[in-house]
């Protein structure tokens, strides 16, 4: 179950996830996100009701992050204590912009 | 050797006794060949010298007994040590239970209330005194070993069959629970799967209780002979390949044989106590819920007093909790190998009834056949694994195994943190085999979960049949690289082997089996 809440103010983007983002879930949130971010100059990531993320879940991150650097910039705001730690372990932390 | 009885009556001492030894002597006659019964029932009274008339007939006869004696004589026969020279056997009280409340019916009796505090169990078998022997053995054995129970202190006797008698104070079966107070169906449950785990968990030493395996197997090898013979040797063979088990079953677990007495949980009827493999046990129960009343739903109310629904919401309820599982598809798993003994026994029962003589009981075994036949082809073994899910691999049931993962991890109180980990790591592996195992096909997986060991240990094994791989070969992602010169991809089974503290992978007897280790 993954719950996807979009702001879209002028060329900036706010999507807060709730819930679990994994194998089942992931292709709902690209495929939301492409309708979105087309000429977005900044896409900010709240991810504070999300519990879980799959490897799944980091590809869509990583796909999505290489279109930002591309267009603008990407963050990732309210990440909690267990999902940090697997960004951390996939070197995600390093690539992200985690505030 | 023949039997003579004689009856004796009234009162026998020095003025009579002569006269009696004399009669009894030209009634026995020239055989010396003869069992001598003594039927007491009419004896009122026996002095010395009566006794020594009984003891000058041994001397001629040494078969010899003394049935239906009274309490007070036999005291007398007792105080003089008779007990000890021959079989005394005491007059058994007469009890009617005619319109006597019914509060539980067994595979070889009835039980009513006859007071407040004590009931009776009738048997229905010609050989009722042996029967009552049996069941005061294994009652007294099963209290031994700890589960609580009732054991009879009197023999009775009933109409022309004999009774045993049990002390219950003012209680009330589970069944008139779930009939008075269906609200407290969770409760029952509960309580029942306790006293299901306790019986299940008792080992019985060696050869005291006969072996459930042996009776399942004489009913499929009964049945065999009317199913197609392909179906006929894959039941039999099925009920060869259980495994023997030491740990007790009762035999006849439904809701009437758990009694509540104030705020003890008692098991009754005990006469169908055995060893074996649970399976047996969850397939007498799934008769005693289902399978008898599956075709004419009304039968379960003459029979327990609740209704067809609650006999299904009880049913489904006691599996889950006995499983330890939500899962439906374990549910099913069990209660399909439980269904195929206990259409096993319905046949066997209703044709040994002459079912096949009636309109209605061909119908019964068709539809009972029908369904053990279906149930053969689906399935391979009647063993189950209460921490084992078999599931196709394919994404859409990624949600179930990690559900099922979770209710293991939940019952081992597994931090949250863990808790994610694992789960990600389930889900690298479980969708790994979902897209690579069987393609283009699909095909089935197992994920088994064991917690063990102190610290705690969580170990998912799972295993499936499709091509060798080896995913723990391939090269692990440069974690160090940037966004843009990442690729998309590769990053599951490393997360895996960085998330967990042990990965191995191994393929044998044609099947790849991936172990996850972590400690909690």
């Amino acid at each position: 179950m993954l719950n996807i809440q979009k702001t879209v103010e002028n060329e900036n983007v706010i999507c807060a996830l709730e819930g679990r983002l994994d194998t089942v879930t992931s292709p709902e949130l690209e495929s939301e996100l492409s309708a979105v971010i087309d000429g977005a100059k900044s896409l900010t990531f709240d991810f504070e009701g999300l519990e879980y993320i799959s490897s799944a879940g980091l590809r869509v991150l990583l796909s999505t992050q290489k279109i930002m650097n591309r267009q603008g910039e990407m963050k990732i705001v309210n990440v909690n204590e267990t999902i940090m730690d697997i960004f951390e372990v996939t070197g995600f932390s390093d690539i992200l912009t985690i505030e | 050797m023949e039997e003579k009885i004689i009856k004796l009556t009234g009162r026998i001492d020095s003025n009579n006794a002569a006269e009696v030894e004399n009669s009894i002597m030209a009634e026995l006659g020239d055989n010396k060949d003869v069992a001598v019964v003594l039927n007491a029932s009419a004896l009122e009274y026996i002095s010395s010298a009566g006794l020594r008339v009984i003891l000058r007939i041994k001397k001629n006869f040494s078969d010899i007994r003394i049935t239906d004696v009274n309490s007070e004589v036999y005291e007398i026969l007792d105080m003089t040590g008779f007990t000890e020279m021959m079989t005394v056997e005491k007059a058994y009280r007469v009890v009617s239970v005619e319109g006597c409340e019914e509060i539980g019916r067994g595979a070889n009796g009835t039980i009513y209330r006859i007071d407040r505090d004590n009931v009776v169990k009738v048997y229905n078998n010609a050989d009722a005194l042996a029967d009552i022997q049996h069941e005061r053995e294994v009652a007294r054995l099963a209290l031994i070993l700890g589960i609580p129970t009732a054991i009879s202190y009197d023999v009775v006797r009933v109409g022309e069959s004999y009774g045993s008698v049990f002390e219950l104070l003012n209680a009330r079966s589970f069944a008139k629970i779930l009939s008075q107070e269906p609200e407290r169906i969770d409760w029952c449950v509960d309580e029942y799967v306790k006293m299901l785990k306790k019986i299940h968990g008792t080992e019985v030493p060696a050869g005291k209780l006969p072996d459930m395996k042996e009776t399942a197997l004489s009913w499929a090898k009964f049945v065999k002979e009317y199913l197609p013979e392909e179906a006929g040797e894959k039941l039999v063979s099925l009920v060869e390949a259980v495994p023997h088990d030491d740990h007790m079953i009762h035999g006849d677990y439904h809701t009437k044989n758990l009694e509540l007495q104030n705020d003890e949980v008692l098991l009754i009827d005990m006469d169908t106590l055995a060893v074996g493999h649970p399976i047996f046990e969850l397939a007498s129960m799934f008769n005693a819920f289902i399978g008898f009343s599956e075709l004419d739903h009304e039968q379960i109310k003459h029979f327990q007093g609740f209704d067809f629904e609650t006999a299904e919401k009880f049913w489904h309820k006691t599996l889950s909790q006995y499983l330890e599982t939500t899962n439906e598809r374990k549910i099913k798993e069990v209660e399909d190998k439980a269904r195929i003994i206990g259409y096993t026994r319905l046949i066997r029962r209703s044709i040994r009834r002459k079912g096949l003589e009636s309109e209605k009981g061909r119908a019964e075994i068709a539809f009972w056949k029908e369904k053990l036949i279906e149930l053969l082809g689906n399935n391979d073994t009647l063993l189950f694994c209460a921490n084992e899910l078999e599931l196709e691999a394919v994404t859409e049931n990624l949600d179930e195994a990690q559900a099922f993962v979770d209710e293991h991890l939940e019952k081992a109180d597994c931090p949250m943190k863990a808790k994610m980990q694992i789960g990600v790591a389930v889900e690298e592996i479980f969708v790994n085999i979902a897209n690579y195992a069987y393609r283009p096909e699909k095909g089935k997986a197992k994920v088994r979960v064991e917690v063990s060991g102190d610290p705690v240990c969580v170990t998912i094994t799972f295993v499936d049949h499709g091509v060798p791989y080896d995913p723990l070969a391939k090269e692990d992602p440069d974690v160090t690289l940037s966004a843009d010169e990442r690729e998309i991809g590769g990053l599951g089974i490393f997360m895996t082997k960085s998330l967990m503290d042990d990965v191995t992978y191994e393929y044998k007897d044609g099947q790849n089996i991936l172990t996850l280790k972590k400690e909690i």
